[in-house]
């Protein structure tokens, strides 16, 4: 990538840039659903049945609740459900789950249930539905403890799509500034300085990421557990971006206003954040965009093999684990897959959003991958 | 002009921010409090009946099979044409079988290590070194008493120190060497004794800190002597395999590494010289083991034809037991051994039986024993001065009433159902109900946590909003750790937390690596709570003396660690310990079986009452065949290391729809 | 500059980075309270003594600065150690890299067979539903993860019974004739191709359209038009030529995908590769094995970005080795 390749951002381009992200259509519906994902994370609480510890032990590896229609008569009603029981056959070693028709448990919409702090701060009770015990509405299905499949899908949603950025919070400026000063320093210090960047980067990434999730100390709280992982998440990411940042800023600083700023007697370290950085911007924006699914993706890696956001703690990598223990069973429960959908639809929607990102703030990025 | 873009896309991210960062506040919540027990469907009595119905169905359906009888010596023709004298052969006990046909099972995890059985650190490796090598005694599938193998007879001497092995008349190596008593006296005299590889065979033949002498008698008799009479001692051989002196001889000779280095998995198997029914003929590593069929082994069938049947006996090595189901089902493997078959399995595969042209046996409880433990160790590290573990904690977990109520409180049907989907037994005891030694009389109990709550107050522990002080007003609160990576472990630790939390105790749950925990319990008794397993006999209970001595290895729940010399000892030893000590001792010294059994009952009874391990449950041993192999007739008692696995009678084992290869 | 002397000094340049990688991942195993004879203490069968020979035996008891310098040593001389399992670590990664390598190739060689012509494709039709197809196929292919489509198309195996599941051969492997067992292998390697070839394909397709777009608008395709030049030869003579050269620069980076993506996919699979040994390796805590592998990948991480190098010089005179 040479100098004359890069487009400066101003603030008219960024106007211009987000106008026409929103008017593209496929980059309006992804970001529509990162949204709705996140809204979705954000009052997870309240937008779920159950919350993502409460179980019900005498229930566990159930399949979907049926959800009622139509009542005894065959006439359309308010949606209800039965209660459920498990009974074991010694003979057949199968372990059934069947209704008791007796009672009819109608769902309650914006019902009280257990309480929560909405964001933290505020004390409530109020859930988007539910039902009266002791009927559970699990409506893809309870895990292997009991819980309930579909509410711990919004509470991994809430450690699956934030380790995203905060792995980018932290790897790009550290990514940024290394990749600055080694570019901008040059001679020895450059040499060096990319030398170790490159060496991170000639580690294939997913053997990196498991040997550093392996030494992780045993006595971690889940905060802490998932505190560390984010940062070697971030220790993979940053190298990359390093050096290409280094060849953005070689390059830049041949540039004439650099150069007259050195000759106007400008300190170097002002004149790399002020002037240098900013015109990769445009490509540190894009970048980011697509290095978020590959920061989730990575988490789900880890979680998957267990290596990852630990028990009790839900993520969507550690829900499909249970596919993975079930996978002869598979066809006959098929929910099992559906954080690995979720994941997909993130990465797909991030993915989406960074292409077209990249095609309106500035179309001879095409080199980025 | 580029510090107002600057800004904007701080402005940008600031946004995005806003949106997800409130997700954040979910990430960092520990757990929440649990809802209020809910009413359930039936009482509980109700319940808990329903659950021992199914146990005891599910007991009696276990797969039992007429006992054949003893086995009969028969006289065959010798397998050297110059010979005059007969070979004296056993008789196997099963019907006349078809010769030739390859039978294929499998291993999952890792491939075996070493040929060498007297190397072997895994079970793997001694699974296959038990296919190749035969011992003087095996236990009896039917009886579990011992029978002679190799040997023609094992009688214990008046003075019940002096045991006398004659061997059969007539035994080979695979190679044509004779096998005689120089083998079994090199075995035990040189191999075991001087600890050439694995050391424990050792251990176990080691009575009171002696090794027993062994004399050769005559070329087919040997003999035994032990310092003190040792009433486990003949069942203590069926750990040691006869090694061919002629081969092995000159690796003793040579420094104890090099022992370790011969006959690893990477040599060619054409060197392997065996004496039981195969021998390796190929090996790919990651994928299968190949055997093949050892002409010169000394058992045979009805009509006095020599045994193996089968030509072949092919192991492949799968990494997980999905895929050995899988490969089952697509007819690449024709068995299954136990361990494959788990919980959610089974029911799959009863579905599929009548199709898939294949049988599911139940072989009963597994030998093992899942259990919760606390650590009541009470003194200090050397090293550092500190306690190991903080003396308020040490004041709970000593306290017998404690356990108990923690003991009460856990619902083990609830395991025994979510954890292996009904397929399992609860467990009480410190045997599994698979020993032969199991007490009988100590009753199952079901989850009481009014009757927990009660014993708690007797100690002085006070309940107070859901929350459990103990009588100097500290929150009871510890660590529970298990090793990580297993959901089923994973799903039991939850339950136990969430079962306690109904007593008002806050436990954390930490999985941890395997190897960390091993370290911790065996070495720097850094531990609070733990879950774990561990294997168990069903015949002999001496075998887990290491467990319950006071100086054992794994004393766990109280470990005492080695002095500077090397020894451990156990000062602090606590009555109830002193006395499990002394009924192993007892039982190891006496031949009298009621003895025994009253020596064995009462330490169960011990461990019962003071619950230094709280077991949980322990699984089923279910193997599926397919049809078309013929003699297979397994029983709770003939199970060894996988892969011989169930087949204890594996010489007789055939295709019934072999073709002649 | 010729190439031998191109390669040879691009071999010494890259000994101090394997230096200091090897350095990194020393550092990181020897950074947790490891154990690696856990396994053997768990039982209660096998005596102190007997750990304590093992002990010996993987020289666990020394500090770390001579381990590092004793495998260093061993390395030099092409002993590379034996695994806590007991056999070679050579012997195993040759084993496992072989098969991992053959996996590799195939999904390269796949991947390029199939992107290549659909990138060129969906550039000459730019904008048509063609076009439109493959942007919606590579979208998806770029977003899926590995073990998601693994688990998916394990269980179009298990419902059709048409794939076998998991592994590299059949248990009856050695009785079959040398066609019989060229056709097992790429039975099983069907499902861990596919997958990884979807995923992988994304990228290069999406590169070469753009590639090639760019190009097209280059003068130097104008003025072959303005010649008369049939179009045909205008892409494939003119264009393609100079749109392929990022593309070979990337298959460097497709080494690195593979051998990252592949490591999930064969657990899924349970495909006995290079992936899978290192990541058992690294929650056994196998020492010896897991810096062997880690090096091994690194190594061939290395040497496909060197062979990429060399090849862009082969294909564009114009590019000097520098």
């Amino acid at each position: 990538m040479t100098a004359a390749d890069h487009t400066p951002a101003t603030p008219g381009l960024w106007k211009t840039a987000i106008m026409k992200l929103w008017r593209d259509k496929v980059a309006r519906l992804a970001l529509l659903v990162l949204m709705f994902f996140y809204f979705s994370a954000a009052f997870a609480d309240m937008l779920t049945p159950y919350s993502m510890h409460f179980n019900d032990a005498d229930l566990a590896n159930a399949p979907p609740t049926v959800v009622h229609f139509k009542d005894r008569k065959g006439n359309s009603c308010r949606p209800y459900i039965h209660s459920v029981e498990r009974s074991f056959d010694p003979a057949t070693f199968k372990q059934t789950y069947s209704e008791r028709k007796d009672k009819q448990y109608p769902i309650k919409f914006l019902c009280h249930g257990e309480t929560y702090k909405l964001l933290g701060l505020i004390p409530m009770d109020l859930h988007l539905f539910g039902v009266d015990a002791p009927a559970r509405l699990f409506l893809i299905g309870s895990d292997i403890n009991g819980r309930d499949n579909y509410s711990r899908l919004f509470f991994g949603a809430q450690k699956s799509l934030t380790i995203g950025f905060l792995g980018l919070f932290i790897a790009f400026p550290i990514g940024i500034i290394y990749g600055g000063i080694s570019g901008f320093a040059g001679g020895r210090i450059d040499d060096v300085m990319m030398r170790i960047a490159e060496a991170i980067i000639s580690i294939p990434s997913f053997y990196l990421l498991i040997g550093l999730a392996a030494i992780l100390p045993p006595e971690m709280s889940s905060s802490e557990r998932f505190a560390l992982i984010t940062v070697i998440l971030s220790f993979i990411g940053w190298a990359t971006l390093a050096r290409i940042i280094r060849g953005m800023v070689l390059a830049i600083k041949e540039e004439e206003f650099v150069q007259a700023a050195f000759a106007v007697g400008m300190p170097r370290f002002e004149t790399i954040v002020k002037h240098v950085l900013p015109q990769t911007s445009s490509f540190v924006i894009v970048s980011a965009t697509l290095q978020v699914p590959s920061f989730i993706l990575s988490e789900s890696g880890l979680s998957f093999i267990g290596l990852g956001i630990q028990q009790p703690d839900a993520s969507w990598g550690n829900m499909l684990k249970a596919a993975l223990d079930n996978v002869n069973d598979l066809l006959n429960q098929p929910w099992l897959i559906a954080p690995g959908i979720l994941i997909f639809l993130t990465i797909l929607c991030f993915n989406s959003v960074g292409d077209v990102l990249r095609d309106v703030l500035d179309p001879k990025m095409q080199g980025i991958s | 002009m580029s510090n107002q873009s600057s800004l904007l896309s701080l402005l940008i991210y600031l946004i995005s921010a806003a949106l997800f960062l409130p997700s954040l506040f979910g990430c960092t919540t520990k757990i929440a409090e649990t809802p209020k027990q809910d009413t359930v469907l039936q009482s509980k009595t109700d319940a808990e009946k329903t659950a021992t119905e199914a146990q005891d169905a599910l007991t009696r359906s276990i797969y039992r099979v007429r006992d054949p009888g003893p086995f009969k010596l028969v006289t065959v023709k010798s397998l050297d044409p110059n010979s005059k004298t007969t070979d004296e052969c056993w008789q196997a006990r099963g019907e006349a079988g078809k010769f030739g046909g390859t039978l294929t099972v499998s291993i999952f995890g890792r491939d075996p290590k070493t040929y060498n059985y007297w190397d072997h650190q895994d079970a793997e490796s001694a699974g296959l070194g038990l296919l190749m090598f035969d011992r003087l005694v095996e236990i009896d599938p039917w009886t579990g008493k011992m029978n002679p193998r190799m040997a023609k007879s094992v009688t214990v001497e008046k003075d019940k120190k002096t045991f006398t092995v004659k061997l059969r008349r007539g035994l080979k190596w695979s190679d044509g060497h004779a096998l005689n008593a120089d083998d079994v006296e090199f075995t035990f005299a040189t191999i075991i004794k001087r600890g050439f590889g694995n050391s424990s065979m050792r251990d176990t033949l080691t009575v009171y800190g002696q090794f027993p002498e062994v004399k050769k008698i005559d070329d087919l008799t040997i003999q035994f002597v032990t310092p003190r009479p040792f009433a486990p001692f003949v069942s203590m051989l069926t750990n040691a395999p006869i090694a061919p002196k002629h081969v092995l001889e000159p690796i003793t000779k040579r420094p104890m590494e090099e022992f370790h280095a011969f006959w690893s998995i990477n040599c060619d198997p054409k060197t392997l010289v065996v004496s039981g029914p195969f021998k390796v003929g190929r090996y790919v590593p990651g994928q299968r083991i190949e055997l093949e069929r050892n002409a010169n082994y000394s058992m045979v069938d009805k009509n006095g034809a020599r045994l193996p049947y089968l030509s072949k006996f092919v192991i492949a090595v799968v990494p997980d037991q999905n895929t050995q189901i899988l490969k089952f089902y697509g007819k690449e493997l024709d068995f299954l051994d136990i361990r494959t078959v788990r919980g959610f399995d089974a029911a799959l595969m009863k579905q599929r039986e009548s199709t898939g042209d294949f049988t599911m046996f139940n072989l009963g409880p597994n030998d093992g024993t899942q259990f919760l433990m606390f650590n009541m160790n009470r003194r200090k590290d050397p090293k550092t001065n500190k306690y190991y573990v903080k003396p308020i904690k040490q004041e709970w977990f000593n306290d017998r009433n404690f356990r108990l109520a923690v003991s009460h409180a856990i619902s083990r049907k609830r395991l025994v159902d979510n954890i292996l989907r009904g397929v399992g037994l609860p467990l009480y005891t410190a045997e599994s109900p698979a020993s032969l030694y199991f007490n009988k009389a100590l009753k199952p109990y079901p989850q009481d946590l009014n009757y927990s709550r009660a014993l708690l107050q007797k100690s002085g522990f006070v309940l107070k909003d859901d929350v459990l002080y103990d009588r100097n007003g500290n929150r009871v609160e510890f660590s529970l750790t298990t090793n990580a990576g297993n959901s089923g472990r994973d799903a039991t630790c939850i339950m136990i937390v969430n079962d306690l939390k109904q007593l008002g105790m806050k436990v954390y749950y930490q999985p941890i690596d395997f190897n960390i925990m091993i370290d911790k319990t065996a070495h720097s008794c850094d531990w609070e709570a733990v879950m774990m397993a561990l294997t168990g006999d069903k015949v002999e209970p001496y075998n887990g003396a290491n467990i319950w001595k006071a100086d054992g290895r794994l004393h766990m729940f109280d470990q005492r660690l080695p002095d500077k010399n090397g020894t451990v000892r156990a000062p602090d030893a606590r009555d109830w310990e002193k006395e499990i000590e002394e009924c192993f001792n007892k039982a190891g010294t006496t031949f009298d079986e009621k003895l025994r059994h009253r020596y064995f009952d009462r330490y169960q009874e011990i461990v019962y009452e003071q619950q230094p391990l709280i077991y949980l449950y322990c699984l089923l041993d279910i193997s599926a065949a397919n049809n078309r192999i013929g003699n297979y007739r397994p029983t709770p008692l003939g199970i060894t290391y996988t892969p011989r696995g169930s087949f204890h009678n594996i010489e007789e084992i055939y295709i019934k729809k072999a073709v002649q290869n | 500059m010729s190439p031998a002397v191109y390669i040879f000094k691009r071999f010494l340049q890259a000994i101090p980075l394997l230096l200091i990688i090897s350095v990194l991942i020393f550092t990181l195993l020897k950074l947790s309270p490891v154990d690696p004879l856990a396994h053997l203490k768990a039982n209660p069968s096998i005596s102190q003594a007997a750990i304590k020979a093992e002990e010996e035996r993987l020289g666990l008891n020394k500090p770390a600065p001579v381990q590092y310098g004793i495998w260093l040593r061993n390395l030099m001389q092409g002993d590379l150690g034996i695994s806590t399992s007991g056999s070679s670590v050579s012997t195993l990664l040759v084993n496992r890299a072989g098969n991992t390598l053959l996996l590799s190739l195939l999904t390269l060689f796949f991947t390029w067979l199939i992107a290549v012509p659909a990138g060129v494709y969906a550039a000459v039709h730019r904008g048509k539903w063609v076009d439109k197809f493959f942007g919606l196929v590579t979208a998806v292919g770029m977003s899926m993860p590995t073990f998601l489509l693994a688990l998916l198309l394990l269980m179009l195996a298990l419902a059709t019974g048409a794939l076998p599941i998991g592994g590299l051969t059949s248990p009856d492997f050695f009785e079959k004739n040398v066609f019989q067992q060229i056709l097992d292998v790429a039975h099983h390697l069907i499902i861990p191709v596919a997958v990884l070839t979807f995923v992988n394909l994304a990228h290069i397709q999406r590169q070469m359209r753009a590639n090639l777009l760019d190009v097209y608008r280059a003068e130097y395709v104008r003025t072959a038009r303005a010649k008369g030049l049939p179009e045909n030869v205008v892409i494939y003579r003119h264009a393609l030529r100079n749109a392929i050269n990022p593309l070979i620069t990337m298959m460097g980076f497709e080494f690195s995908y593979l051998l990252s993506g592949a490591a999930l996919t064969e657990t899924v699979l349970a495909y006995p590769g290079l992936g899978r040994l290192t990541l058992e390796a690294v929650l056994t805590k196998d020492i010896n094995l897991v810096m062997a592998s880690l090096m091994l990948g690194s190594v061939m991480l290395i040497a496909g970005n060197l062979l990429a190098d060399v090849l862009l010089k082969f294909a564009d005179p114009r590019i000097t080795l520098e």
